[in-house]
């Protein structure tokens, strides 16, 4: 007689599992696919509000449009140059610091661990850094994009106690062997710690393709814009765009295309060709990326 | 002292390299982090960009003023608003936000089906890796005023709700949109504190006959309380630092009343207005507050559970 009621207590709430758990996960997915499918729609359709999740009148001169008028391949190429130039970088630095800081024999150890920790937790502000890179004169560089996110404290940290938890006595093989401190870091340590480098090479990759209030602040110049500047600018600025594209140069092409291209269109069509990249990857990776929470949670 | 200062200079004549490593990372802490800080010292001057050869170098040249700009700022209507934004928006979304990541993790364990449970775990944590950019395009499409919301509404005859230009509703905008963005991430961390409790112990109430709610009760959450304690202290540690570039993005000047930050504010007034006295000053009142939580929290944190955040 109990086990019934237990039983489908049991069941009601798995099934009660089963129903919020995919009402969050449409929650989370929808929005990306309505904006998807709003950027390959009809123009009418568009501004009539008639798409929700499937593109009707399907048609590609809004991304054709962002693609060729716009500055968008220029964009994605200073936000790409900064990503792999910036996580090449901080990787080599972030390594190159939590090596000798995992060593718990190295002299002045606490202090230097110290000093990050400090900086790790009190910041100098928006403008003293700003004044920084300006009397550097990195503004509107690559540089200043990278330089100022070489190290993030918190990364370094987590390669530190990945470090630590290589027994001693492997390092202390090598050394007997006749390595060095670098050998030893190259040939013995690395390679046994490629799950971590993975992990915190994406965790610095996403912060550097993401960065979006440095890039605003730090360059002015068009040229310079990152993808995220151009993405945040297109957004505000669509109504503009579109009165260029109307009263601008291929005014008297008309034709299907103009039709087709407005401004909820445009903002579309910019979100879903930044989303793409990050799609594309993220299969690859995801073992890694949530490795790198997991990491975060345990290291807090 | 003598024979010590001997030892470390054998040691760095040992491994020179160790030493030599360090010196990149060294580098862009000092120029990048402890720098700036100098920087800090323009809150007590009447800074002016010209005065040097270059904006670091005007910093010294500058004339101190004392407390001059802390007294503008403190006595000023703005301070009190941008201050107060910054608690309510950061405890309204610690509130409505900080207990949905616990229940979605506890919920995806119930779930058996291993491909439906991966495939709710990557729907749900994707959107932690798009910017803040890419989310209000997103949102800008759904609820801007010509979004699919509002186009749906105003064809039933119904008014257009204004998200991103009314204050009545801008800050449940910025504390979904944050839900939107975290809540996948932080319910992988459950997930992970989940994953690590002892089987034993579900067996154990399995036999004393306690069911799948009953478990959840006596042994998930008292196995999770170490982590949600963690993460509820590292939140309110952190209230001054987060949020700033949501806000910037989203914020626009029909809703400064409710959204403005202190963080925002300083941007506007340091960067946009060149007041860069007066904006270090808010900055170095941020810095410090925002230091004694953190290390609070880090305090309370290592006597409770004996966990340091470093």
């Amino acid at each position: 007689m109990r086990i019934k009621p237990q039983y489908s207590s049991e069941r009601g709430f798995t099934l009660f599992a089963y129903v919020f758990m995919t009402l969050l996960a449409l929650v989370c997915i929808l929005p990306c696919i309505h904006v998807a499918a709003k950027s390959i729609s009809g123009g009418t359709l568009v501004v009539g509000g008639q798409i929700f999740l499937f593109p009707k009148q399907i048609q590609f001169d809004t991304m054709g449009y962002i693609l060729k008028k716009t500055a968008f391949f220029n964009c994605l190429k200073n936000t790409i140059i900064v990503t792999v130039l910036g996580t090449f970088i901080s990787m080599f630095t972030t390594i190159t610091t939590a090596y000798p800081l995992s060593k718990p024999s190295l002299r002045g150890r606490r202090v230097i661990v110290l000093l990050y920790v400090f900086s790790m937790v009190f910041f100098g502000g928006i403008v003293p850094a700003y004044m920084v890179v300006n009397t550097l004169g990195l503004l509107d560089t690559y540089w200043a994009l990278i330089l100022p996110f070489a190290i993030i404290q918190f990364n370094m940290f987590v390669v530190k106690s990945y470090f630590e938890g290589i027994p001693e006595s492997i390092e202390e093989a090598a050394y007997i062997d006749g390595a060095g401190d670098v050998q030893t870091l190259t040939m013995i340590v690395l390679p046994m710690s490629t799950p971590i480098i993975a992990t915190v090479s994406l965790l610095y990759a996403v912060n550097y393709w993401n960065n979006y209030f440095h890039a605003m602040m730090y360059t002015s110049s068009s040229s310079m814009k990152t993808l995220q500047v151009y993405l945040y600018d297109t957004i505000e600025n669509g109504q503009a765009l579109l009165e260029n594209l109307y009263g601008g140069a291929f005014g008297s092409t008309v034709g299907q295309s103009l039709v087709n291209i407005t401004t909820g269109g445009i903002v579309a069509a910019a979100v879903t060709l930044s989303i793409i990249p990050i799609i594309l990857v993220y299969p690859f990776v995801q073992r890694y990326l949530i490795q790198g929470i997991t990491i975060g949670s345990v290291k807090g | 002292m003598k024979k010590s200062t001997q030892s470390f200079w054998n040691y760095v004549k040992a491994h020179p390299f160790l030493y030599i490593m360090l010196i990149p990372g060294l580098f862009f802490l000092f120029v990048y982090k402890f720098w700036p800080l100098y920087g800090l010292t323009m809150a007590f001057k009447n800074y002016s960009i010209f005065a040097g050869t270059n904006p670091m170098n005007a910093i010294r040249a500058s004339e101190w003023v004392g407390l001059k700009w802390f007294r503008t700022l403190f006595s000023s209507s703005q301070f009190s608003i941008v201050f107060t934004n910054t608690l309510a928006i950061n405890f309204l979304k610690i509130i409505w936000l900080f207990p949905i990541p616990i229940c979605a993790a506890i919920l995806l364990t119930s779930i058996r089906l291993p491909w439906y449970k991966k495939a709710l775990t990557t729907a749900i944590y994707v959107p932690y890796f798009f910017s803040w950019v890419i989310i209000y395009g997103i949102f800008y499409s759904l609820l801007g005023s010509y979004g699919i919301l509002n186009t749906f509404l105003s064809s039933i005859g119904l008014d257009r709700i204004m998200f991103f230009t009314d204050s009545r509703f801008f800050r449940s905008l910025l504390i979904f949109t944050e839900g939107w963005k975290e809540i996948g991430y932080n319910t992988i961390i459950y997930l992970a504190a989940i994953t690590s409790i002892d089987p034993t112990l579900y067996e154990a109430a399995k036999i004393d006959g306690a069911n799948k709610i009953r478990q959840i009760w006596h042994v998930t959450l008292p196995g999770l309380l170490p982590t949600i304690v963690l993460m509820l202290i590292l939140k309110v540690g952190y209230i001054l630092d987060t949020g700033f570039e949501q806000v910037l993005i989203f914020y626009n000047p029909a809703v400064y009343d409710v959204a403005d930050i202190i963080q925002t504010y300083v941007y506007r007034i340091g960067l946009g207005q060149a007041n860069f006295s007066l904006a270090t000053a808010l900055g170095l009142f941020n810095s410090v507050v925002a230091f004694i939580l953190v290390v609070g929290a880090n305090a309370i944190s290592r006597r409770s559970l004996g966990r340091s955040i470093w």
